[in-house]
């Protein structure tokens, strides 16, 4: 187990630099002019691809170094301070620096601090129901495999999940909260504030959210649970006399749930690393928000932020996964 | 459930007398594309979602006669005209007004475009990107899958860690990290910048597309390949080049088929999302456009939002059904 550990750790660990390298290369090489939005908005709009301004911005921000030693700073910066130019002034960044944002130079770190609670309240409400109701509802049609409720059940989240996410969200916000006030105007309290109020504020956020998300769980819990159900173990557990109750939560549940937490500890690296549209939909201020506005402004190190923050989500949840997998599934064995 | 080897002991029971027309034609061989089609053919549901389908593709292909049928045009019309310069709202058409045949849409808030005429410049533009970007993804992910299963060794090591490395990368944030990038690097002008915006979302889509092909075709030629009349073929010194594509390729018919009719439907829905977002493409109509610019019309006027967003939910649905009515039929597993 702890060998596995370390393996995985080590592994996952490199791949969250090979991607931190790779989005630098990106944002490095990728844009023409780099400091343009910087050295427009200083010189208000007289700035021109150009202008020496805009070259002595560049030279400042490190863009016409080599990329090894700007990647060197810029990762050196995670763990010691370092000073950023831009323009004429000098701004320190503490440890753990992901540099200033381009829109108004306030730090990265500060601003994921404001937007981050926000996305994980959303992943936290949409996850659980997304077991919840899935699994539950999943498990219910296994049990009665073959009635018209199963067959209607399996129909419909065919259907319902066909349709876009982004549409099911727009209209269910535009119908829910506009048109008829079913549901309070949607919003971030924090739940230190006033827990009540943080519920109130993203009760239908969690709702679609954690509906439309729950047909995939509801598909593969129901697949699984049917085989489960009939294997040996089952029926030997039934001959035994255990209640059905025992049987199905005890035995057939725990082996059912190993493809359900594959793919739920994908989705919870995705929501953790920002929901873009539910976000914009719901003018939600989190991190799937956050980064759709930088690329579009050319906001670059909020945008490798981002991307930084995704890859270690992914990573990490998928060593969380396998690490379940051993506690539900006693057949599977860490090596 | 009577297995087809009982008809055949039936039939050749009675030989006695020459079997009959009917008879014949029920022991013929079919091919299994064949019995797909037969069996696709008689699911209502798969039916009536390729007539929905058919019929947004006629309005795609045909935009042009189709605009000069209703006599409505996405050209810029002076607003004043069209459109209330204090509320901005419509003049003619809803919502204020009753149903116009000159606008069987309405006119847009605002601009005063015409609806109709948007929506359909809007499904061209949808389900065109689609049909380049599954081409284009199933193309290279048919390729690569070809190549990586049938020649094995450190090309099959290579070819699947990118497969790997792609699926295992956000499509989203790949989306929002190229796009702009490349729209600024080669759409210098506005005539060239519509051009590159509608490529580099294909380019965005295949990127993050072909390995789910890709893999399917890897795994079905690993299988394939240790096959006898792969072997012969090879024995007799056919080219590997000829094996790949006469002797293996069309038994990948199904799966190509099937990942086809399942990924149009996920690029169609990608490029609304995309442009509702404010990164798809540009220069042209657009339904998710249209959506992002609509949502702040929706409690006086609904209809200009509805419009595409049924536009976008019906045929995405439509596809998406069609697709795993496709599944089903080739897979010899389902009964119905």
């Amino acid at each position: 187990m702890f060998a596995f550990l370390v393996k995985r750790i080590l592994a996952g660990s490199m791949i969250i630099i090979l991607v931190s390298m790779m989005v630098y290369t990106l944002f490095f090489y990728g844009p023409q002019h780099p400091g343009l939005e910087l050295c427009r908005r200083d010189n208000h709009g007289r700035c021109g691809p150009t202008s020496p301004k805009l070259y002595d911005y560049e030279e400042k921000l490190g863009y016409h170094n080599a990329i090894y030693t700007e990647y060197g700073k810029w990762a050196k910066g995670l763990v010691a301070e370092r000073t950023i130019t831009i323009g004429a002034t000098e701004y320190k960044c503490p440890a753990p620096c992901l540099g200033l944002s381009y829109r108004d130079r306030t730090l990265v770190t500060e601003q994921f601090k404001d937007k981050f609670p926000v996305t994980l309240s959303l992943a936290v409400g949409a996850s659980f129901l997304y077991l919840a109701i899935g699994v539950s509802v999943g498990v219910l049609a296994a049990r009665r495999r073959g009635t018209v409720a199963d067959k209607m059940l399996v129909s419909s989240t065919l259907v319902f999940s066909s349709i876009p996410y982004y549409l099911v969200a727009l209209i269910s916000m535009l119908v829910l909260t506009i048109s008829t006030s079913v549901f309070p105007k949607v919003e971030y309290i924090s739940p230190f504030d006033n827990p009540l109020q943080w519920v109130s504020g993203l009760l239908l956020v969690w709702l679609v959210l954690g509906l439309f998300g729950s047909t995939s769980y509801t598909r593969y819990s129901r697949g699984s649970m049917v085989e489960a159900l009939s294997e040996d173990y089952v029926r030997t557990a039934k001959a035994k006399g255990l209640p059905a109750r025992t049987v199905v939560i005890k035995h057939a549940l725990r082996s059912a749930l190993v493809p359900v937490v594959t793919i739920f500890g994908i989705d919870v690296a995705f929501l953790l690393s920002g929901t873009v549209f539910t976000e914009k939909i719901f003018q939600l201020e989190g991190i799937g928000k956050w980064g759709v506005e930088a690329t579009v402004i050319k906001d670059l190190p909020v945008v490798q932020a981002t991307s930084l923050m995704l890859a270690v989500c992914v990573v990490v949840g998928n060593i969380l996964v396998d690490i379940v997998y051993s506690f539900l599934d006693p057949r599977v064995r860490l090596a | 459930m009577t297995l087809p080897a009982a008809d055949l002991a039936v039939h050749g029971e009675s030989s006695s007398a020459p079997p009959t027309e009917a008879a014949r034609k029920s022991i013929a061989g079919r091919s299994p594309t064949r019995i797909a089609f037969d069996r696709l053919r008689k699911d209502p549901i798969a039916v009536i979602c390729f007539v929905i389908v058919l019929f947004f593709a006629a309005i795609a292909i045909f935009a042009p006669w189709v605009q000069s049928l209703f006599g409505v045009s996405t050209d810029t019309v002076l607003a004043s005209t069209r459109i209330d310069l204090v509320t901005r709202l419509p003049k003619i058409g809803p919502p204020n007004h009753g149903f116009t045949m000159d606008h069987p849409f309405g006119v847009a808030p605002g601009s005063g475009t015409d609806n109709l005429a948007v929506w359909i410049e809007g499904c061209r533009t949808s389900l065109f990107l689609a049909t380049v970007a599954t081409v284009l993804s199933t193309f290279i992910g048919v390729t690569l899958g070809l190549v990586a299963g049938f020649v094995g060794g450190a090309v099959d090591a290579v070819i699947s860690f990118f497969t790997d490395l792609f699926l295992s990368f956000p499509f989203l944030l790949g989306a929002l990290a190229v796009a702009p990038i490349i729209s600024e690097r080669y759409g210098t002008d506005i005539d060239k910048l519509r051009v590159v915006s509608f490529y580099s979302l294909v380019f965005i889509l295949v990127i993050f597309g072909w390995m789910g092909v890709a893999r399917l075709v890897r795994g079905e030629v690993l299988s394939l390949r240790e096959r006898e009349f792969v072997k012969a073929a090879r024995v007799i010194g056919v080219p590997t080049s000829r094996i790949l594509v006469r002797e293996i390729l069309p038994n990948l018919l199904a799966p190509i088929v099937v990942s086809v009719s399942l990924s149009l439907p996920g690029y169609v829905a990608a490029e609304a999302g995309l442009s509702y977002l404010g990164i798809g493409v540009f220069g042209r109509e657009s339904w998710g456009q249209t959506v992002n610019g609509a949502t702040s019309y929706w409690e006086i006027y609904p209809l200009f939002l509805l419009e595409p967003v049924i536009g976008i939910a019906v045929l995405v649905v439509a596809l998406n059904l069609l697709g795993d009515a496709i599944r089903d039929a080739f897979d010899p597993k389902t009964r119905r």
